[in-house]
């Protein structure tokens, strides 16, 4: 699945990058961009689903990866660690202002969420071999809880109760996907 | 003392990965963790094995995107610097400002920029009123404003380039120029050593230092002394080796070893002629006469 990995960087072009961040070079935004951008837009697209908003959150992500640059420690983690943070939490933060102003004319959270799941993803295609890799391999119940949390930013008890499971059932489902990822992945 | 296999198994680890936990019980995992190998490797393994699976919806955004993102995060964070820093924008050249300009008039006309771009066809239906060439003009000037800030962008990274390049010039020649120096020293002690009127005078220790050893090159032909200082023992504070040469049993100042001198041939003064030379420790600058006792002595082979 080398194709789905366009991030995996040479350490030293990482560093290489890191430090003209650091720097403030502005130019090292655009090849920050050409770098990072698809696998940063497949999560922001898969979490709020539109193009519009995607671009938005998009740009977003990037003010804020270079405004907050400094809090990045190269120790802690690779750049894309980082930056994926970043960009899944304002991707989150959008879907649930987006949920809040929603809620506040019908029920909330269940209600939202049954619209978001019923609003087929148009723009959403999983084409890719690594992607499709994974879905054979999770079973429907696994995939279900992993989206829930990665892609919907629910909590673990959050998904419990939208799933009417008990908490301890969504954490094994939730550990054994991980650990089916995880050999996918290795 | 920790469960370490009850820590893996109880999901927190997979909270931290996906973000739910609130900032004290982060730092909690962090720090089990930087203690625990096993938690670290498991933590590693979560955190990766979810990254594998964003990576794997990774979809290239629409290649017109890039301009107007790019643009407007350009245009957004120089007007944060201009307003947080003046000073870092004005080392910038002076063209830029006008670039600038029309970066942020693009970041301003970005709410109409991807209407005219065909994108978004909502708004379209309001600006129909408006006259197609001045539509075709605005969309004119916005690509010229793109080109702008694309050239600018090239222009920029070709004149940090050049900065770099100058920078490694300069050093690459003044470290020419120390090796081009080290060189000819190098050339000229060669000649003299290989030189047949050159004697060598082998230093050894007295019974005041009898470690002391050390070499003399004395060519009585030019007067040109050096030492070869490396096998003398250090000296206290406030003292300095001295060379004297012997001539029919009177001593003749050759000059002070430096008291930094570590290696290598070191030039001293001329001598015109000598039976022996001597070394003996004297205050920092030297004397008119020896200080007894002598350190290391040896005699010229004629």
């Amino acid at each position: 699945m080398s194709e789905t990995l366009p991030v995996t960087l040479p350490p030293a072009a990482e560093a290489a990058l890191v430090q003209r961040l650091r720097e403030r070079d502005e130019t090292a935004l655009s090849e920050f961009y050409d770098r990072y951008s698809a696998a940063l837009y497949g999560v922001i697209l898969r979490i709020v689903k539109k193009e519009e908003e995607a671009e938005d959150v998009l740009q977003e992500a990037l003010i804020k990866i270079w405004n907050s640059f400094a809090g990045y420690d190269a120790g802690k983690g690779r750049l894309y660690t980082w930056v994926l943070n970043i960009t899944r939490n304002l991707s989150i933060d959008k879907i649930r202002s987006r949920q809040h102003r929603v809620g506040n004319r019908t029920d909330g959270l269940d209600d939202s969420y049954a619209a978001l799941t019923q609003a087929a993803p148009t723009t959403f295609r999983p084409e890719h071999i690594g992607l499709r890799e994974i879905t054979q391999q999770l079973i429907p119940e696994q995939r279900e809880i992993i989206d829930l949390l990665y892609f919907e930013g629910f909590t673990q008890s959050e998904a419990a109760e939208q799933l009417n499971l008990p908490l301890g059932t969504v954490k094994t489902r939730a550990r054994t996907a991980i650990k089916v990822l995880s050999k996918i992945i290795r | 003392m920790l469960n370490i296999q009850e820590y893996i198994e109880s999901g927190r680890l997979e909270q931290f990965a996906l973000g739910e936990l609130p900032a004290a019980e982060r730092a909690a995992v962090e720090a089990a963790a930087a203690s625990h190998p096993a938690i670290a490797a498991e933590l590693a393994a979560v955190v990766a094995a979810l990254e594998g699976y964003a990576l794997a919806h990774a979809v290239a955004p629409p290649p017109a995107m890039r301009a107007r993102v790019l643009s407007n995060v350009l245009a957004q964070i120089s007007t944060a610097d201009a307003s947080t820093d003046s000073g870092h924008a004005s080392t910038g050249p002076t063209p830029a400002i006008g670039l600038r300009a029309d970066i942020d008039a693009l970041a301003h006309a970005g709410a109409t920029a991807p209407t005219l771009l065909g994108q978004r066809p909502a708004p379209l239906a309001t600006s129909s009123a408006r006259s197609p060439l001045a539509l075709a003009a605005s969309v004119a000037l916005l690509l010229s404003l793109l080109g702008n800030a694309y050239l600018y962008n090239r222009w920029h990274e070709t004149d940090t380039t050049l900065v770099a390049l100058q920078g490694d010039q300069t050093r690459l020649a003044s470290a020419n120029t120390v090796l081009q120096r080290e060189a000819s020293a190098a050339q000229s002690q060669n000649e003299m050593l290989r030189d047949e009127h050159v004697r060598v005078v082998a230093l050894a220790g007295t019974p005041a230092a009898p470690q002391a050893r050390g070499r003399v090159f004395f060519d009585p032909s030019t007067h040109r002394v050096f030492i070869d200082a490396k096998q003398m023992p250090p000296l206290p504070a406030g003292k300095q080796y001295q060379l004297w040469a012997l001539h029919n049993g009177k001593p003749v100042d050759a000059g002070l070893m430096p008291l930094d001198a570590t290696s290598g041939l070191l030039p001293m003064k001329p001598i015109a002629a000598a039976q022996a030379f001597a070394v003996t420790i004297e205050p920092v600058g030297g004397s008119a006469t020896p200080t007894m006792p002598i350190q290391a002595m040896g005699t010229v082979v004629m």
